[in-house]
């Protein structure tokens, strides 16, 4: 996707100098009022987040056996409890802190493993093979018997989602960096560099790694939600974040079980998993615009 | 309270955001929405109180008897597990019995009063007086799903294969034999090295069921591929993961008296999409429908509820010995809780039963302190008592021991959202108690094998339960015994349940019985939570499906009622 | 030409093998075995030893793979441990059920996903676009796992529009069989439309504003036709990458949605396999989830080619 619109678009030569683009990304973003409401909502996203255990009215564990299933604006449940009588304000909020980590992790570990491969990949052709091969396996390999495995292995968890998740997302990862290496191999700053006597290394890491990071990010802004989403995912089945820790996906296979009886419950994980996509989507649409005018509106991975 | 309010008052712009969210009216969601108009109206909601279920009373669904029913007919029961190889000796799946029961009979069976009845056996067993001599009468002029005749000889092969099958799940069952013999075509005779009480019991579970000699010798090991035996029902074919068909077997002895044309078990491992299935009319039967789910359904018009309480129980083994793995010698564990039976007490006194069953089961289930079920035929006073809840006690009790507070624990459970919620609630109720509870879920494969390897502090998994309660005992606690995975071991105990599997007199067994759970209570190897109660939905369409203690839904003498709308 | 795909066929059976072996190590590196996972709670150790016995599992690993390997290559993919089921005969049962909802799904994903691009890129600036743009972005932020649970719950249960699960083989009855399958189709489509939206959406947009598009204009070709003979064509080529990329992850990828339908799709028989241990299940699945991935992908190449003869091979080597 992303990479299909990269490669396609790689023909072009003519480079931006690196700090220009940024300042110039800058503006554009601001000006885009879907970015800014993006941005907005992000911004309340991540404060809920981080700000979890200051606005949760009490631990997201706590169970109150005499107080189950309390409807919304219940007095002291102002989204009302769940089937154990837990506030599901609480565990809402702590969930969305949860998400986030879980997005965060996995964009790190893609960009920790991808980036240095991707870069490899492009710059020495004899290891592209390699690399590509791997990715490929990475690619083709269903990613649920990845996590179902390091589930059982390591019991399931927070840390466990986000292995897995960071792993799904590192071949879409080497296939944009290497396609950026090779296209930034052939311009004339990394040529005049080479005629210089640069080491490769010196290379990649001042010439080729600081261009290519326009693209880094985007595809950064491509794994988040998708992270979170993917959280939710495993956790519903049960192979992601484990009980007693909050999760919205837990949230939500839990309500699944009562929903006959009433359907709050299922109701507000949802939406909250909606509205932290809706913020990267909406963020990174714009982010994307700014940086890389080519690929405007293009590429993600569901 | 003040707080309280104000807290609600801030998330009043949340209730204009509810309004959009109003789904369309109905009977289920129309209460929340008028309890919603309501909170707009008037600001917060008051803290709505619980309504508690009354106690549920056994029913195990009547025979067809004089009801007006039609003849044929398709019927479809959705399966809450996919069952594995349809071989009664290699088969370890609870479900398995579920499609058996329709094809497959047994020596003997339950009836609704739990006593054990002849099936295929011409009358309960006859044992000699040093109960070593187990003989069995055989029926007569009954002929398997193939045509072959159903005699002794068939009934000794099929006895045998259960016995001494490599691969066999039925040896323990079959006890210390020494020999099976069939000197006539009417009686098949079980010589034991020693006593064996609970052999008439398993005869009425997988280990009596009879298979076609002729399908066993073509078949072989595949056997539960084309499975042959007696039954008002015949295998027809089955689909993975989707579904099992039987279809009448006109060969049947008892044919006049069946009904249906066809049954499908269509497999749907979901508790929600069974619910939904049964209201859509989609199926008439589905079994294992969760408490949370019965409320809503029998609000449903056309549709009713068996239930019979199981015989098996959920509890917490905590591990007293069990280092290099079960089977291994034991070693002491140096933790207050694996050395400790004071500590051990005090877990069992923390742990709110009632409440929690009431909470996490919708009061469906119900509390268990024994492994002996009290509807069980072995059941008394002294193995129905149950120490109280006593949070008080359990602190006196831990700080006797000299056990700091909030003593830390891990538990490991299942990851089925049943044990998770169930574990999340105890974790709440032991904290009273002066514990703190860790819960680590684990998948089911995995958790099997921690328990194996014995790399756990406590652990909670249930047991299906047998109709003898020495499946329901020795099996998990006599000394060196092969599921005795919390490695704990009690002179005592041991020769409790020793005397009471030699002993062949139900009364003379429920009295030892009795003392052994004493022992176990006071010493706590297992801490028996709760006991299920296996709760199957039927279409008002269909009538005589039964389901007994042993949870097994029999779907044989099933048929349409006469009166009632197509299926 | 030939000597590529050549290439692309030596590198996918490559592949296979890796897939093969990280499989098969993988699964076993997992606690628990398939002995120990079907005795379930009537764990009896000698049962366990000579069930382990029956399936080879006491060999070493090196001779369990290659005998499986060896078998694997003439097309005996083993039995179930848990039901004794041919593998053959389950993937046969389940990947068609997969695939028949990969490509209703897909279907439904290009419809309104191609159309509601094609509208957004036409009414650049203008209220379309921005309902084209705001529903794909709801339908890639909303989990569909919920909102497959929620359409069960309200369409299923309570309107009684579609049947709250089952499948039914299009190929026995055609009309029962594609009804059943629509609501798990439609839900899992949206994600994918969403997709196709925005890439329809971006391709058509570069094509309208591209030199050749403004002089076809200005030489008075209709605003439609300049829409359908260059924008679609031009965009065709991003619909079957996106295409190919989104199937093949479906083949793997739709068992949540099979999970909430009860549709025996492989998905699922992946998950109950590896719940059950049941090695040669997983093995089995695990290459054709595989190799059906690198065929889409394959075919996906193939097609570009036949699209759009400007896509040199050679530059594709990827």
């Amino acid at each position: 996707m992303t990479t299909a619109a990269a490669a396609t678009a790689a023909p072009d030569g003519a480079l931006p100098g690196p700090g220009r683009t940024h300042g110039r990304a800058l503006r554009t973003l601001v000006r885009n009022p879907m970015g800014v409401a993006g941005g907005i909502l992000l911004l309340i996203v991540v404060l809920a987040g981080v700000l979890a255990p200051l606005l949760a009215p009490g631990p997201p564990t706590e169970v109150h056996f005499s107080t189950p299933f309390q409807q919304p604006a219940t007095v002291g449940f102002p989204l009302g409890t769940d089937d154990l009588g837990r506030d599901i304000l609480s565990r809402v909020l702590y969930g969305t802190r949860a998400s986030l980590e879980v997005g965060v992790l996995s964009v790190l570990l893609a960009v920790v493993a991808g980036v240095p491969l991707g870069l490899l990949a492009g710059y020495w052709r004899w290891l592209d093979a390699l690399v590509s091969r791997l990715a490929d396996l990475m690619l083709a390999f269903p990613f649920l018997i990845l996590a179902v495995g390091l589930a059982a292995i390591n019991g399931g968890g927070l840390g466990n989602a986000a292995i897995a998740l960071g792993i799904a997302n590192v071949p879409a990862m080497i296939r944009v960096v290497r396609a950026e290496t090779l296209r930034l191999a052939e311009a004339d700053f990394v040529l005049a560099a080479h005629a210089m006597d640069a080491g490769p290394l010196r290379v990649l890491g001042r010439h080729i790694l600081p261009n290519a990071l326009s693209a880094i990010i985007v595809q950064a802004t491509l794994v988040m939600p998708a992270a979170v989403l993917g959280e939710a995912v495993l956790s519903f089945l049960g192979l992601g974040i484990q009980p007693p820790d909050p999760s919205l996906g837990i949230m939500l296979s839990d309500a699944q079980n009562y929903l006959l009886r009433t359907p709050w419950p299922g109701v507000f994980p949802g939406l909250a998993i909606a509205l932290i996509c809706l913020g990267f989507n909406l963020f990174g649409d714009a982010l994307r615009d700014a940086l890389d005018p080519r690929t405007s509106g293009s590429g993600e991975r569901s | 309270m003040a707080n309280r309010y104000f807290r609600c008052l801030k998330f009043l712009w949340f209730r204009r955001f509810l309004r959009f969210l109003r789904f369309p009216r109905s009977r289920m969601v129309g209460a929340p929405a008028a309890v919603l108009a309501a909170a707009v109206l008037s600001g917060c909601v008051p803290v709505q109180p619980v309504s508690t279920s009354a106690r549920h009373e056994d029913a195990y669904g009547s025979p067809v008897g004089s009801r007006p029913v039609r003849a044929g007919g398709h019927l479809t029961m959705g399966l809450s597990s996919e069952p594995d190889r349809l071989d009664p000796t290699t088969s370890s799946s609870l479900y398995t019995r579920y499609v058996m029961s329709a094809i497959c009979e047994k020596l003997y069976d339950l009836d609704a009063e739990g006593r054990i009845v002849p099936q295929l056996a011409a009358g309960l067993p006859d044992v000699s007086a040093d109960g070593r001599t187990v003989t069995i009468p055989v029926r007569d002029g009954i002929v398997f799903a193939d045509g072959t005749r159903f005699d002794a000889a068939a009934v000794r092969t099929s006895l045998l294969r259960h016995l001494t099958l490599p691969t066999s799940q039925r040896t323990p069952e079959m006890g210390p034999v020494r020999s099976i013999e069939a000197p006539d075509a009417h009686h098949v005779v079980l010589r034991y090295r020693s006593p064996f009480a609970p052999i008439t019991a398993a005869l009425a579970d997988r280990a009596g069921m009879i298979m076609s000699p002729r399908a066993l010798a073509a078949e072989g090991d595949d056997f539960g591929d084309r499975p042959v035996c007696v039954g008002p029902f015949t295998f027809v074919e089955r689909v993975p993961q989707t579904s099992i068909t039987v279809a009448r077997d006109p060969r049947y002895y008892g044919a006049a008296d069946v009904r249906l044309d066809r049954i499908t078990y269509r497999i749907m491992p979901d508790a929600n999409i069974r619910a939904a299935n049964l209201r859509s009319g989609d199926i008439q039967v589905a079994d294992t429908i969760s408490p949370q789910d019965v409320d809503a359904l029998l609000r449903e018009p056309g549709l009713r509820l068996l239930q019979s309480g199981s015989l098996g129980y959920s509890g917490i083994t905590v591990n007293t010995g069990n280092v290099d793995g079960v089977g291994s010698p034991t070693r002491r564990i140096d933790t207050p809780m694996g050395s400790d039976a004071r500590v051990r007490a005090a877990f069992a006194a923390s742990i709110d039963r009632a409440t929690l069953v009431n909470t996490v089961f919708n009061n469906w289930f119900e509390p268990a302190c024994s492994p002996i079920a009290p509807h069980s035929a072995y059941a008394s006073a002294a193995s129905s008592a149950c120490p109280a809840f006593d949070p008080e006690r359990s602190r006196r009790l831990l700080a006797r021991a000299g056990v700091r507070t909030p003593y830390r624990v891990t538990l490991q459970v299942t990851n089925s959202q049943d044990q998770v919620r169930f574990a999340q609630a105890l974790q709440a109720s032991v904290a009273e108690g002066g514990f703190d509870l860790r819960i680590v879920p684990v998948e089911y494969s995995t958790l099997l094998d921690v328990q194996k390897r014995g790399n756990f502090e406590l652990l909670m998994l249930g047991w299906s339960g047998r109709i003898d309660p020495d499946a329901n005992t020795a099996r998990f606690l006599a000394t060196g015994s092969a599921g005795n995975y919390g490695g704990f071991s009690s002179a005592r105990l041991d020769d409790l349940l020793d005397r009471a599997a030699r002993t062949t007199d139900t009364a003379d067994r429920t009295e030892l019985y009795g003392r052994a759970v004493a022992v176990l209570q006071s010493q706590n190897p297992i801490v028996y939570t709760y006991r299920q109660r296996n709760l199957t939905v039927v279409s008002d369409a269909v009538a005589g499906v039964r389901v007994y203690s042993d949870g097994v839904v029999r779907l044989g003498g099933a048929a349409f009622r006469a009166d009632g709308k197509e299926g | 030409m030939a000597r590529h795909l050549l290439h692309r066929l030596w590198q996918s059976a490559l592949t296979l093998v890796l897939a093969s072996i990280v499989v098969f190590a993988g699964i076993r590196a997992l606690p628990g075995d398939p002995a120990t996972a079907m005795a379930g709670e009537e764990a009896d150790p000698a049962t366990i030893q000579a069930v382990r016995a029956r399936l080879g599992l006491d060999q070493p690993l090196p001779v369990q793979y290659l005998k499986f390997a060896g078998r694997a290559l003439t097309g005996d993919l083993g039995v179930s441990t848990r039901t004794g089921t041919p593998v053959g005969e389950l993937i046969r049962a389940t990947l068609p059920v997969t695939v028949q909802l990969a490509v209703y799904a897909m279907a439904v994903a290009v419809l309104a996903g191609t159309t509601a691009g094609v509208l957004a890129a036409v009414f650049r600036g203008r209220w379309p676009e921005w309902a084209a743009n705001a529903l794909s972005l709801t339908a890639l932020s909303v989990p569909t796992f919920w909102l497959g649970i929620l359409a069960v719950l309200y369409l299923s249960v309570h309107l009684g529009w579609f049947p709250a699960s089952g499948y039914v083989s299009p190929f026995d009855h055609p009309v029962r069989g594609l009804y059943y399958l629509t609501l798990p189709a439609l839900i899992l489509g949206l994600t994918h439309s969403a997709v196709l939206q925005r890439q329809t959406r971006a391709s058509m947009t570069g094509t309208l504003s591209a030199d050749f598009v403004r002089t076809a204009r200005a030489k008075g070709l209709g605003g439609t036709a300049v829409v359908f003979r260059y924008g679609l064509r031009n965009s065709l080529i991003v619909v079957v990458t996106v295409v190919g990329l989104q199937l093949g992850g479906l083949i793997g990828g739709a068992v949540v949605t099979e999970r909430i339908f009860t549709l025996p799709g492989i998905g699922k028989l992946t998950l109950d396999s590896v719940f059950t241990r049941d090695y040669p299940v997983v093995q089995a699945v695990v290459l054709v989830i595989t190799a059906s991935y690198i065929v889409i992908n394959l075919l996906v190449d193939v097609l570009y080619t036949v699209i759009d003869p400007r896509i040199r091979v050679s530059g594709r080597s990827r």
